[in-house]
């Protein structure tokens, strides 16, 4: 193996590594998202749809299209709109990025690992991208759970 | 660069050029704000999507925006004229967005007028879509309402 390919499995290692920390630390701020959202109208294929979304696209911005037209389209706000929860997740989800690229960053110059070759450029994003589908994971997990509970 | 190596650079530099542009299609709609839902109606930006979506060539885009404008002028809103031909120049201004990312592409196949205008569709497609959750987002729910 070159050490080139060394250094990326490396790089791959500690990215993943850095997501699942992050991760562990998103579950209680998703579980108050999902408290949240048990007192809207919304029932578990919604939200189980943002979930599904975020998995599935390539694009941050498709996962914040999709909340802001939600918002946008729930006038009676009883759903998305209520309490000002949809907006809020969409900022929070924003807010990723700077998560993202502290990873990276670290990565960069932390782990003394692909200083000797350039780094994706895109990276930061598919980090970003990455932690945005970890946190809406806890908040549909939490969320179907409260629902259950709240219906038991 | 095989074929399908080729396709998933184009999607993912696609996608990375969608994410930086949200910001810029949030503007545009956030610069036009006082036209929202009342001059500028929510249907009006649910047709310009379908518009969007399903033209076959960049040039229909085109025109149903140009249609637009001139049906705001016949009737004298002229504010909404001009947010049809802010628009028109914005969508036509990604023009040279696509041609700076085919050239970042080195495609296998030599990349003719037909590839641009497939590029420049999808990326006015893109940026619509995000102009139209971000009109939505910020659109007041009671004036929406009184419509």
């Amino acid at each position: 193996m070159s050490e080139q390919s060394v250094q990326e499995v490396a790089l791959r290692v500690a990215l993943e590594r850095a997501i699942a920390r992050k991760s562990d630390e998103y579950d209680r701020r998703a579980r108050e998202y999902a408290d949240r959202l048990t007192s809207t109208k919304l029932d578990k294929t919604q939200v189980r749809g943002l979930e599904t979304l975020a998995s599935t696209t390539d694009k941050v911005s498709d996962i914040t299209d999709w909340l802001k037209l939600r918002v946008g389209r729930d006038s009676k706000r009883e759903g998305w709109a209520k309490d000002g929860v949809g907006r809020d997740l969409v900022t929070e989800l924003e807010g990723l990025r700077r998560d993202a690229r502290k990873i990276v960053d670290e990565l960069r110059v932390g782990e003394g690992i692909a200083l000797a070759y350039p780094v994706d450029p895109d990276l930061e994003r598919q980090v970003h991208l990455r932690l945005c589908r970890e946190f809406l994971k806890h908040l549909a997990a939490h969320f179907e759970y409260l629902k259950a509970e709240q219906e038991r | 660069m095989s074929n399908l190596e080729y396709l998933l650079k184009r999607k993912q530099r696609i996608a990375a050029w969608s994410d930086r542009w949200q910001a810029e299609a949030a503007r545009f709609a956030d610069s036009h704000r006082d036209l929202l839902p009342k001059r500028i109606t929510n249907a009006q930006l649910y047709g310009l999507g379908n518009v969007v979506r399903s033209a076959r060539r960049y040039a229909d885009i085109e025109r149903f925006i140009r249609r637009q404008a001139e049906k705001a002028e016949r009737t004298g809103r002229l504010d909404v004229q001009g947010y049809w031909n802010d628009l028109k120049d914005a969508l036509r201004k990604l023009h040279d967005e696509a041609q700076a990312l085919l050239k970042t592409l080195l495609s296998p196949r030599t990349s003719g007028r037909e590839d641009l205008d497939m590029l420049h569709r999808e990326l006015a497609r893109l940026y619509v879509q995000h102009l139209i959750a971000h009109s939505l987002y910020w659109t007041p729910v009671k004036e929406e309402s009184e419509q």
